[in-house]
Order: structure tokens, then sequence, then C-alpha cells
């Protein structure tokens, strides 16, 4: 798999300490949840809540499809789950970053990657899903949490070649 | 009526409000307080066990293990064989127990919940005594790394709390990790309702 796809698989990751709401109804909430950081990017759920007092929703949405996802970086440069064009996996230059890359989908939403790092500032999380009228909603968090969590990350095999 | 128009179908009945119980997953309503823990629990030359990011609750904590090959191994997955021991139920601390990676959590007062002893039955029937662990999310990339979502249910009491894996069969010998139960505490009073107020329907 390209380097852009996934985090480094010979690191164990930083974590963020916080979960961020991103946004609420009535009846759905969207959460940005379990932020794990390589020096390359970072990982996270995007994990959509239903109030548990509510009838189950039928049929299940297609969360990855419906909800529109943006990540900000405090230097205007985004990324998006949208339709696009996407690197071919085999071609080996690395796209621009950021670029969100979306591994796991289910109903009760997704396993994300962002390839690339936030610079300092605010790191902004914005959704909008209009099947379930939950309007367009942002939440920010500090990019420097990240950023440490990014230097935390570590190195399981330091020494450059295998025994 | 006329005979040429379809009889009104009845009203589908309301669908019934439906709650996984506690044991399974981590509470739908609340944000989870975060513990920023990076563990590598285990290491060899080949083969890694990380652990990172405790979500805790009032019911329990989740968090992700990381499971790494370094080179590709010819007939090995790096799921480490949890998946057998998880999930299926397979040979649970029998003859073959040894193939796979146990993982497990061990409180100060000496409870403990492994993979080796999880219920299979999923939410039926009481229960079970805390602590117990379920998985709760798997996703391998390809033959080198694998993470694994686990849901710890129940908290632990003050004191040290520990995380421990053992892999016979590829030389893993038991290894423990602890950290301080008290982090996975206050992370918990940290967790906040999503909606603090009751639903409007």
């Amino acid at each position: 798999m390209p380097a852009w796809s996934r985090g480094p698989v010979d690191m164990v990751p930083g974590v963020v300490p916080v979960a961020l709401l991103v946004a609420r109804t009535d009846t759905h909430a969207v959460l940005i949840d379990g932020l794990l950081v390589y020096p390359t990017g970072f990982d996270f759920d995007l994990a959509v809540r239903r109030h548990p007092g509510l009838p189950r929703h039928h049929p299940d949405p297609r969360v990855w499809h419906e909800l529109w996802l943006e990540v900000r970086f405090a230097d205007g440069r985004r990324a998006d789950n949208g339709p696009g064009p996407w690197p071919h996996p085999d071609d080996d230059r690395p796209p621009d970053p950021p670029l969100l890359y979306q591994s796991v989908s289910g109903p009760d939403g997704g396993h994300v990657w962002l390839w690339g790092l936030p610079p300092p500032g605010p790191l902004t999380f914005a959704c909008h899903w209009p099947a379930e009228q939950i309007p367009p909603s942002q939440a920010a968090l500090d990019a420097g949490l990240v950023l440490a969590a990014a230097a935390r990350a570590q190195t399981l095999w330091p020494d450059p070649s295998p025994p | 009526m006329s005979a040429s128009e379809p009889p009104e179908l009845p009203e589908e009945p309301p669908e019934v409000a439906y709650r996984r119980p506690a044991w399974v997953e981590p509470p739908a309503d609340l944000v989870p307080g975060i513990v920023p823990v990076e563990l590598i629990l285990a290491r060899t030359p080949q083969r890694a066990i990380g652990l990172s990011g405790i979500r805790a609750y009032p019911t329990g904590f989740g968090c992700t293990l990381h499971l790494r090959l370094r080179e590709d191994i010819p007939g090995e997955q790096s799921n480490f064989g949890v998946f057998n021991m998880f999930g299926d139920g397979v040979d649970p601390a029998g003859e073959f127990a040894d193939y796979y990676l146990r993982f497990g959590v061990g409180f100060a007062d000496g409870r403990k919940a492994t993979n080796l002893n999880q219920r299979h039955d999923f939410d039926e029937g009481p229960a079970p005594d805390p602590p117990t662990l379920w998985l709760v999310r798997w996703e391998g990339y390809d033959r080198l790394a694998w993470e694994v979502d686990v849901w710890v249910y129940g908290l632990p009491p003050p004191g040290p709390l520990a995380f421990v894996v053992e892999w016979p069969a590829r030389g893993i010998p038991e290894s423990r990790v602890e950290i301080d139960a008290g982090l996975v505490l206050k992370a918990a009073r940290r967790a906040v309702p999503i909606w603090p107020d009751p639903p409007r329907r």
C-alpha cells in the first residue's frame, strides 16, 4: 500500500487527548474520536451516534457517501470526502497533502486516514448531512495537540535492517 | 375503492428502540474522556504489539491494539490469530491456544479479562461480572499491520492497571505493562453526555 494511504506500519502512534463533537441534532451526533497521529498524518474515527431513545434507523445510511466531511488546516488547505480524482494506488508519487482516505465505513461511521499534518493553529472538522437533517456544522481543536502527538509516535524497530 | 386499486397496506409497526448491552460496546450517547497512553506491549525482532488511546466511559474503557510484523513472513498473518480467539471461539485455551496471541487486562484487585475467556453469546443473557473484554473493530491493511479496537466492560479500581500479552508459539513470553488506573478513572469522569436533555419526540 502506498505511504500516503495509511500510517507507517513500523510505528505506534501518538494520541490526541480529546474527542470532538462536530455536530448534534435531536436525533444524531457526529463525533471525531480516536485521533492517532503519525509523522505523516493521522487516523480518526468518524463516529455517527444516534440518540439511544429513538428507533433504529432503517435502512442503514451509507455514511461515507452521504455525510460530507471536510478537514481544514489553518493555512487554508483542506481535504474532503467528496468524489474527486483519486491518486492511483500504484503511483509512487505521493499526492499533495492533505488528503482524506476512508478505509472502513459502516452505519455507525468510518475509520479515516488523513495524509498530511496540519500547521499550528486551529484544525477544523466540518460536516453536513442533508439526508439526516444535520445542517452544516463544524468544530476545531488546537493543531498543536496533533503535532505534539506526532512527535510522540514511536518507531518499533529503530535499527535500520532486520536481523 | 374500485377493484382495480390496490388495497391499502397497514402501516408498519414502529420500530422498537434498541440498545446493545453495556458489556458489548461503549455507550453511544457519551463523548469519552481520553487517556493518551502510547505503549509497546511486546517487541521481538520480527513482531510487535502496541496499545494506544484509552477512551474511558463510566461503564468501561476502549483502546486500540496495533499488531505489527516487521516484514512479510510466509504463512503468517499480521492479525496474529487474534480473531480466532476473540471472535469464533476456536479452541479457547485448548490445544492450539499457544498459536494465538493472548491479550488481557488485569485489575489491582486481581480481577482480569482476557481473550481466552470472553463470552460469545453477544447480547443475550444476564450481564456478566466485569471486567469482560470484547473486540469491537478490526482493520487489516495487509500482511504487516492490523488495528484492533477492544472494549473492556468495567472500570478498574485504583492501583495499577495491567495490559498483558503472550504468544507462546512465536516466542513472546508473558509481557506486562502497567499504568495508573487513576488516569482511566479520571478520564471516565470527564465523559460527557451528547444529549444532556431528554429527547424531543
